[in-house]
């Protein structure tokens, strides 16, 4: 029976009998699963249709995939086919919160591309437009940033102002949020009688409500500790991912378009450009915030000196014809009926023209073959990169910090998926 | 000013239905004690307290939770639903109708169980939830022991030695409904929320029990009747919270209770805070953070659902009376009350004397739940990490500080006044430091918590640039607004 008392060499470490196999056990972390949810395409947190497939260890985000396309709708390719006046409806639908910005881009590019100067009080126009609706941008997002915090109250004093602003909104271009106001060459319509008066007024009111929304958020501990070092980006990397904008400016990089190349009247106006420094959630809120403050203080001097004049360049090739005209001559006639049946004949070439939209740079590459249809229009929606980056922002962090990350940043599903 | 007229209609209606329930409670309570048993009042005090006035202030509560976050909005609140009786049909009668159609909706709604369920344990999760938070009541006393009839009636269902431990205990029961509800429903929104649940409510239990352990030492019980205390009379002095600090001499009795909240202003604090992350409520509502992880209640539909809900606010109801009873001197008045007792008329008439001082206790309730709404529609969400600092770096050791001071304390001087004279120095300090620091925001429960916590050196300045000046007020200065 010698062989059976031999020791036989372990072949294989065997935790229960070996010595060393206790000790790496005892090391040896508690073995946990990751957790993959979807947050979205339908999620109270997704502004917009976009999944973010999230990998969870814990409550700490290991790996995030956003995923977009749940609102695309070929808008490059619609707006080959059909004038470019045509393209302005399409344009609306790129950020839903500022339809106007992107009427007013898109038009300017082409203006560009012609090589057209509007009127000066259609410039003004185009300015009050815009800043109105960089109001309505940043209070949808200020707003929402309180309400997924479950701060529900800053959000109405939010749409409290921004359904003010959606009031006059539709009063001058008849609609309170696919406006499509503008075209080539000028603005469609003039501001109405005695509006100037109400937006004064809308505006006073709005001031407070932006106070009150600072009072109950700026300061407040809770939602300090939420967002002041979250979400952080570089300025450098911020710069390398594409950012624009708030976001950009949260960084403490000094980058607005108004600013740097100013286009309409922009300078001739006194306004302040609000920079952050540490580029969290904290500063972007700030830099909304006071952006906001801005964009009322533009206003006000917008309205105030607002010239007198045309409101469309007087180029039958370019603007329709006054109505008179065309019911009673034959030039307007066919002036009219060639706009409307070919489109504005732009010359041949290309362009890249950007403007400061509410979230950042929005540019237009746009190409003309030189018939009455783009050739090629291609956005670059400010809102794209700044989602891009998310994951490397987020990565590592907790799963509620997502939440005011994503609000801030501000990213729109239509200009992002076009 | 039709809304202000409507407001103080709302409030004479709520004092006066308090009231008449009050001595409705009283006078059936002495009735049946009268013709049935001995301690048959207790079993109607069942009934009116924890079925009338809890189930009828959480169900009104759903909507004055909603008129009222209007108010806070700047909105109306709901006014749509209205009855289609004769006089009736244009009113909106301040949004009442509105809590009919809520439970007819969830009583039809489809009952909806996931597949992959554990059906067993996925019903279980709502009853687990709701029936604690109902039982929690029957230690508070919610009114005075009088006369009615000729026989003894108290307004409270159990008087176990054990008094405020049963609650720490059924209160603790609750977790198991919010962690089999998430666990149980297979999903994983769901199953965070319900991690969250249980992580939160457990460590805030330490904190909930910690703070009422120098109210415990003051009063030298854990009884609440005891901790609420029995008015003095020409020969006794009251004991409890009956008792007075400092008072005037004179038939009408001026001075300064012995009120927890002036005894134990930390443990005040600490209790709110804690309480309040039990009924996970906003800022604590990080198990249902609806914009996050949707809630460990996600799967639930129809009347499942409202259990849940309905238990969130009856929880509450139930808080607001205990905090009540604990801090807020239950169901005495803060002067005044030896001079009441001591009438005449509230000597015959037992059941009138207990009505009004039930009145005061539940105006005292309805005080607190005010407060409660009031934070909840006005504060942001924590999150999960902060939530757990809070209750274990804070509350914790300031639980535990100010149990050795108290006791230390109440050692020193068994009169209470040396305590009491602590508890108002915390108070001012607490206040000199909220209103220093110059965020407004930062009332309530654990608004304090904070302050005590100092703050620390927010290194958010911005550069000093041309925009500087302008643009953003630096973190934690005054706004440096220049337009």
């Amino acid at each position: 029976m010698a062989d059976h008392a031999k020791p036989h060499a372990p072949e294989t470490p065997n935790p229960d009998t070996d010595a060393y196999a206790h000790e790496s056990e005892l090391e040896a972390h508690l073995q946990t699963k990751r957790m993959v949810i979807n947050m979205g395409p339908s999620h109270p947190a997704t502004h917009g249709t976009v999944r973010l497939k999230v990998e969870l260890e814990g409550e700490t985000i290991v790996k995030i995939d956003p995923e977009i396309g749940f609102l695309h709708r070929g808008f490059q390719k619609s707006c080959e086919n059909v004038t470019w006046t045509q393209c302005l409806p399409y344009t609306d639908r790129l950020n839903y919160l500022s339809a106007m910005m992107n009427n007013f881009g898109f038009l300017n590019a082409v203006e560009k591309l012609i090589g057209l100067e509007i009127p000066e009080r259609a410039q003004y126009i185009r300015v009050i437009g815009s800043e109105i609706h960089r109001l309505t941008d940043h209070l949808t997002c200020v707003g929402a940033t309180g309400l997924e915090l479950g701060g529900f109250a800053p959000f109405l004093f939010a749409m409290e102002f921004r359904e003010l602003l959606h009031d006059r909104t539709a009063e001058l271009t008849g609609a309170r949020l696919t406006t499509s106001f503008g075209r080539v060459g000028g603005i469609n319509r003039d501001l109405p009688e005695g509006w100037i008066q109400k937006v004064h007024k809308s505006l006073d009111r709005g001031m407070e409500l932006i106070d009150e929304m600072d009072g109950l958020l700026t300061r407040n501990r809770i939602f300090v500790d939420r967002t002041k070092g979250t979400g952080v980006i570089s300025a450098e990397d911020a710069i390398d991912f594409g950012y624009t904008g708030p976001a950009l400016r949260a960084c403490g990089v000094n980058y607005d378009i108004r600013k740097a190349k100013p286009y309409w009247v922009y300078d001739r106006f006194d306004f302040k450009v609000p920079v952050g420094e540490h580029g969290d959630n904290y500063d972007r809120y700030l830099v909304r915030l006071e952006e906001m403050r801005q964009s009322i203080h533009i206003l006000r001097q917008a309205m105030d000196t607002i010239p007198a004049g045309p409101i469309i360049v007087d180029d039958w090739r370019i603007a329709l014809p006054p109505k008179p005209e065309v019911y009673g001559t034959i030039e307007g006639v066919m002036s009219h009926f060639k706009l409307v049946m070919e489109g504005i004949q732009v010359p041949a070439g290309e362009v890249y023209d950007s403007t400061e939209a509410s979230n950042g740079e929005l540019g237009w590459y746009i190409v003309s073959d030189g018939s009455g249809r783009p050739y090629k229009v291609h956005v670059r929606a400010p809102g794209f990169p700044v989602l891009a980056a998310v994951p490397h922002i987020i990565e590592g962090k907790m799963l509620a910090d997502l939440i005011p990350t994503f609000d801030t940043i501000n990213m729109i599903g239509g200009e992002v998926e076009q | 000013m039709s809304r202000v007229l409507t407001i103080l209609t709302a409030c004479v209606t709520i004092v006066v239905t308090i009231f008449g329930v009050a001595a409705a409670a009283y006078a059936v309570g002495g009735l049946v004690e009268e013709h049935g048993f001995a301690g048959a009042s207790r079993l109607t005090n069942i009934l009116f307290l924890i079925l009338v006035f809890v189930m009828i202030i959480a169900t009104l509560l759903t909507m004055a939770e909603r008129k009222w976050s209007a108010y806070i909005q700047d909105r109306v609140g709901p006014n749509r639903a209205r009855i289609n009786l004769p006089g009736l049909k244009n009113r909106a009668l301040g949004g009442l109708p509105h809590i009919l159609t809520d439970v007819l909706k969830m009583l039809t709604k489809e009952d909806l169980i996931p597949g992959t369920a554990n059906r067993f344990l996925f019903n279980l999760g709502p009853i687990l939830a709701f029936a604690p938070v109902f039982a929690l009541f029957a230690v508070v006393p919610a009114g005075p022991t009088v006369n009615v009839f000729g026989h003894q009636v108290d307004m409270v269902v159990a008087t176990p030695d054990f008094g405020m431990l049963y609650v720490l205990a059924i209160a603790s029961l609750a977790v198991y409904g919010t962690a089999l509800a998430g666990w149980a429903s297979n999903n994983k929104f769901a199953l965070l929320g319900g991690v969250r649940a249980t992580s939160q409510m457990i460590s805030y239990e330490v904190a909930l029990g910690l703070s009422l352990v120098g109210l415990f030492l003051a009063f030298s019980s854990v009884q609440l009747p005891t901790i609420v205390g029995e008015l003095g009379s020409a020969v006794a002095s009251g004991t409890g919270q009956a008792q007075y600090l400092w008072r005037t001499d004179g038939a009408f009795d001026l001075g300064l209770p012995a009120w927890g909240i002036l005894l134990q202003p930390l443990g005040f604090l600490g209790f709110f805070a804690a309480s309040f992350a039990e009924t996970k409520r906003a800022p604590f509502d990080l198990p249902e953070g609806e914009s996050e992880i949707i809630g460990y209640f996600v799967e639930y539909s129809g009347m499942k659902f409202g259990l849940f809900m309905i238990s969130e606010f009856v929880e509450v109801v139930v808080l607001a009376g205990v905090t009540t009873a604990l801090f807020l001197g239950g169901h005495h008045l803060p002067f005044g009350g030896e001079w009441l007792a001591s009438q005449p008329l509230m000597q015959e008439q037992g059941w009138l004397y207990g009505a009004i001082l039930g009145t005061v206790f539940w105006l005292k309730v309805v005080f607190l739940i005010w407060v409660q709404l009031l934070i909840r529609w006005t504060f942001p969400r924590f999150r999960y990490d902060q939530i757990q600092s809070l209750g274990w770096k804070i509350l914790l050791p300031m639980g535990l500080v100010n149990v050795f001071v108290s006791g230390a304390l109440v050692l020193w001087d068994p009169s209470l006044r040396a305590l009491a004279i602590v508890g108002m120095l915390e108070i001012a300090f607490i206040m000199v430091l909220t209103m220093t620091t110059k965020e407004p925001a930062e009332g309530g429960a654990h608004g304090g918590a904070h302050g005590a916590h100092g703050h620390d050196d927010h290194g958010h300045g911005l550069p000093a640039g041309a925009h500087a000046a302008h643009g953003l007020p630096a973190h934690g200065a005054a706004p440096a607004s220049t337009h």
